[in-house]
């Protein structure tokens, strides 16, 4: 096989040494500290931390689990009326940061906060995973098995939990696997709710101290948490791959006098997800209509799409790079350096800000403060969804098309920008996008790591929420969902597969 | 008594096609199948007698007990087992447990599956996961997992026709084989007519959801109720014909019809390829104009002085391009009169 070309690998290591150095030196400057480090950990407040994160992981796990599998199964198995609208229903939380969602309920009821709050609203906002999951491998059950489990004597319900629940667990689990890392590293809509879990302690240990060991230890704590479930969910991921029946037929169970309840509790899972709190943030838009500084949201949006921009180029020429490298040239250093990168994944971005905080103040104070540290950060956060979309573009192209090209004269490196990247291009330009829209959302790392003076719509956002003033956040709220959280839905892979899937009839 | 009755079953079954008035019984330890086109109506037909779906009008009596029509017993009551067309077996299941699976609460579960393991001559592939079997393995573990309740009936679904030629004669017998020791009935659907005559006890014929034929495969071949089935099962040459002297008198002669023909009748006879005889004669009127060779027979195109008809020879002695020869019609045909 053909040698990478020179400048990926360059590339691929550079990304892969960012990626490391930043937790390397805070695990050295710990292991430094070790006994400040310690003795910060063994403080009671550490177990009440542990037990929160714990206990609204699993609960929303759980719940987000219930949800999804309801949705998906009442949307692919039965004859609902328009199981297109309910899909979109269920999918359209994706397009909603979840401090925006959380912001949405707290603008209604003041009191809203704490354990049961953080609980509605993460189970809403990540119930969609379970959803797309659970419904892609429904539609991949083949139906004929579940004929053949009835015509052996089996009942309609141990059909489902014999045949069709067996099918569907592996994805399912992956999903609910993907639901805790999401809750995990989960820092708005936790913090805006005043629920202590590590995200939020470890923002305000930052914040109320010079002296960082109690952020660091209590970031490592999470960490290894994160490094549990990432083993986890390594067991569970593609365990098998479901190929979809070579004639599938959809046997969809009559609702019958189900049919109102059923539509009613989809629509109340709506409300719940999208509906009631976008409708207060556009309520609060409009009633503070005549306050809201324009200026101040033209100049966040315009900063917010620079910074978003830059990144997306960033990551975009990185993932490339490493995609090419392992896509088209798989060696083993590649393939190390893969793994590297996609170890990241789950990494929670405060603990990615904060890590770069200490590492810019101490080792490489020239670029402290400045864009390119927040850049990094991206990088070391978003090269993971980056490089799974490109990948997949990338090894689309038929594999004889380069040999084709070069049996016609063209050099390796020709072929490549004349005849792959051409054939790839719709592909990775989606990627790109995608990772624009990411960055537009995020928030954490963002947060920490912002040159001084420089507001985006998450910061401006979040600063008016700390001072309880939801009319001025909600038009922040409403630009981010409408330029970042719809089209990042509707750019989506999987989400446009299930709905094209679910509409075929 | 018959094990299955099915009397004047309609069903519409989507975009027009309907099943019409369907009357079909089977036999205790009889294989039947039931052989269409695509679209007639046949896996409709099978899911009606499974229970996936209700007739509109008519009745299924299954063992002796009304299963459709006054009242309806649903698949998981009935107990006739279904091999789909894909095997369709447990993913997440292996060879054992997909074939124990109706039997899970069977004390003589362990010792079954064993048996039908080696009717099914998988021994020693228990453990395997059905992702780990080659297409005609899938189709025997999923004929055993529908045997092993021990149904008296069981219904096939194209079970062959995802297979390659070869494997597909192989399993055909082997299928044979595992019903008629397992004392079985079986319906059997399928499009392939040579997997209808080679396989079952009698065949009935499905067009445009309704049954035009059913008869022993010998009785289906030679007389064919209609054109249409003369064509469709194995190749006929159609010529125009009239009855005169009783006799079909025809553009090859003067043919023995073997059905009852009425003086003065114009029509069609259907000749089977097979039973043209190709006679060399350097001075006969037919010239042999195409030749397509398959090794263990030929067909043979040749031009009468009216007609262009194909013949299959006996391939060695299949007659060449260019050769004169004299073509008689052997044994007696079938006539159809025009309507």
């Amino acid at each position: 096989m053909q040698k990478p070309p020179v400048l990926t690998v360059v590339l691929g290591v550079f990304a892969a040494l960012l990626a490391i150095v930043p937790l390397g030196y805070l695990v050295l400057r710990l292991a430094e500290g070790i006994e400040a480090a310690s003795a910060e950990l063994a403080r009671p407040r550490t177990f009440e931390l542990l037990s929160n994160t714990v206990l609204l992981v699993v609960s929303v796990s759980l719940t987000a689990l219930v949800v999804g599998v309801i949705q998906a199964w009442f949307v692919v198995r039965t004859n609902l009326s328009y199981p297109g609208f309910y899909a979109v229903v269920a999918t359209v939380p994706l397009a909603i940061p979840s401090y925006v969602l959380a912001l949405g309920y707290v603008s209604i009821f003041p009191w809203f906060s704490g354990f049961w709050a953080s609980w509605l609203v993460l189970t809403m906002a990540t119930a969609p995973y379970v959803f797309l999951a659970v419904s892609a491998a429904l539609l991949r059950v083949d139906i004929a098995a579940e004929e053949v489990g009835r015509s052996l004597g089996l009942s309609r319900l141990q059909v489902f939990l014999k045949i069709t629940w067996p099918q569907v667990r592996t994805s399912a689990t992956a999903a609910v696997l993907l639901v805790s890392l999401y809750v995990l590293s989960e820092f708005g809509a936790i913090a805006l709710l005043r629920f202590d879990t590590f995200t939020r302690a470890i923002y305000n240990a930052y914040r109320s101290s010079f002296d960082r060991t109690a952020a660091a230890s209590l970031a490592l704590v999470l960490v290894a948490l994160t490094l549990v479930i990432v083993l986890l969910e390594r067991r569970y991921r593609g365990d098998y791959l479901m190929q979809r029946p070579a004639n599938p037929r959809r046997l969809k169970q009559d609702l019958g006098k189900l049919q109102t309840p059923v539509t009613l509790l989809l629509a109340l899972f709506g409300l719940l997800g999208a509906g009631l709190p976008m409708a207060a943030l556009l309520n609060w838009t409009m009633i503070g209509s005549s306050a809201t500084d324009l200026g101040k949201l033209f100049a966040a949006t315009l900063s917010s799409a620079g910074i978003a921009l830059l990144a997306a180029i960033v990551v975009s020429i990185f993932a490339l790079a490493v995609s090419i490298w392992v896509v088209l040239h798989k060696n083993k250093l590649g393939s190390f350096i893969e793994g590297l990168l996609w170890s990241n994944h789950a990494l929670p971005a405060i603990v990615v800000g904060l890590a770069l905080v200490f590492f810019g103040a101490n080792v490489t104070p020239w670029i402290y403060q400045s864009i390119w540290l927040l850049m990094i950060a991206y990088l070391i956060l978003f090269l993971p969804n980056g490089l799974a979309a490109m990948s997949t573009p990338l090894a689309q192209v038929p594999k004889g098309l380069t040999e084709v090209s070069q049996s016609l004269g063209q050099s390796y490196r020709k072929s490549l920008t004349k005849v792959i990247l051409p054939i790839a291009s719709p592909g990775l330009i989606a990627a790109a996008a995608l990772v624009m829209l990411t960055v537009l959302k995020e928030l954490p790392a963002t947060l920490l790591l912002r040159p001084t003076g420089v507001e985006t719509l998450a910061t401006r956002l979040w600063s008016a929420t700390e001072e309880l003033a939801y009319a001025q956040a909600a038009p922040f709220a409403l630009v981010l969902v409408i330029i970042a959280g719809l089209p990042a839905l509707a750019l989506n892979a999987s989400v446009r597969k299930t709905y094209a899937e679910v509409n075929e009839e | 008594m018959s094990l299955l009755a099915l009397t004047g079953i309609t069903k519409n079954f989507g975009e027009g096609n309907v099943l019409k008035g369907i009357s079909l019984e089977v036999q205790e330890d009889e294989l039947v199948a039931i052989l269409g086109s695509s679209g007639a109506g046949k896996s409709t037909l099978l899911r009606l007698i499974a229970g996936f779906e209700k007739p509109d009008q008519g009745e299924i009596v299954f063992d002796g007990n009304v299963v459709a029509g006054e009242s309806f017993l649903p698949a998981e009551k009935r107990k006739i087992g279904i091999v789909p067309q894909d095997g369709a077996l447990f993913p997440h299941l292996n060879v054992y447990d997909n074939i124990g699976f109706g039997i899970a609460k069977d004390p003589n579960k362990d010792s079954r599956i064993q048996q039908l393991l080696k009717l099914i001559e998988l021994e020693g592939l228990e453990k395997r996961k059905p992702q780990e079997l080659s297409g005609g393995q899938l189709q025997r573990v999923a004929l055993a997992r529908a045997l092993a309740p021990k149904p008296k009936l069981v219904l096939l679904d194209e079970p062959f026709g995802a297979l390659d030629a070869e494997l597909r004669d192989r399993l055909r017998n082997d299928v044979r084989r595992i019903i008629h020791a397992e004392g079985v009935s079986a319906i059997l659907v399928t499009h392939d007519q040579e997997e209808a005559l080679s396989l079952a006890d009698r065949v009935a014929v499905l067009r445009e959801g309704r049954i035009i034929q059913v008869g022993t495969p010998t009785e289906i071949y030679n007389s064919p109720a209609d054109i249409g089935i003369a064509t469709f099962l194995g190749e006929s040459v159609l010529i125009d014909g009239k009855v005169t002297e009783g006799k079909v008198a025809t553009d090859l002669g003067k043919l023995t019809a073997l059905n009852q023909v009425v003086e003065g009748q114009s029509g069609v006879v259907a000749i089977r390829s097979e039973n043209f005889y190709l006679q060399p004669n350097q001075t006969g009127d037919s010239e042999v104009v195409g030749r397509v060779f398959f090794g263990h027979d030929a067909v043979v195109e040749v031009q009468t002085p009216t007609l262009k008809i194909k013949a299959r020879s006996n391939g060695p002695f299949a007659p060449e391009v260019g050769m004169k020869v004299t073509v008689w019609v052997r044994g007696a045909v079938n006539f159809y009169p025009t309507k």
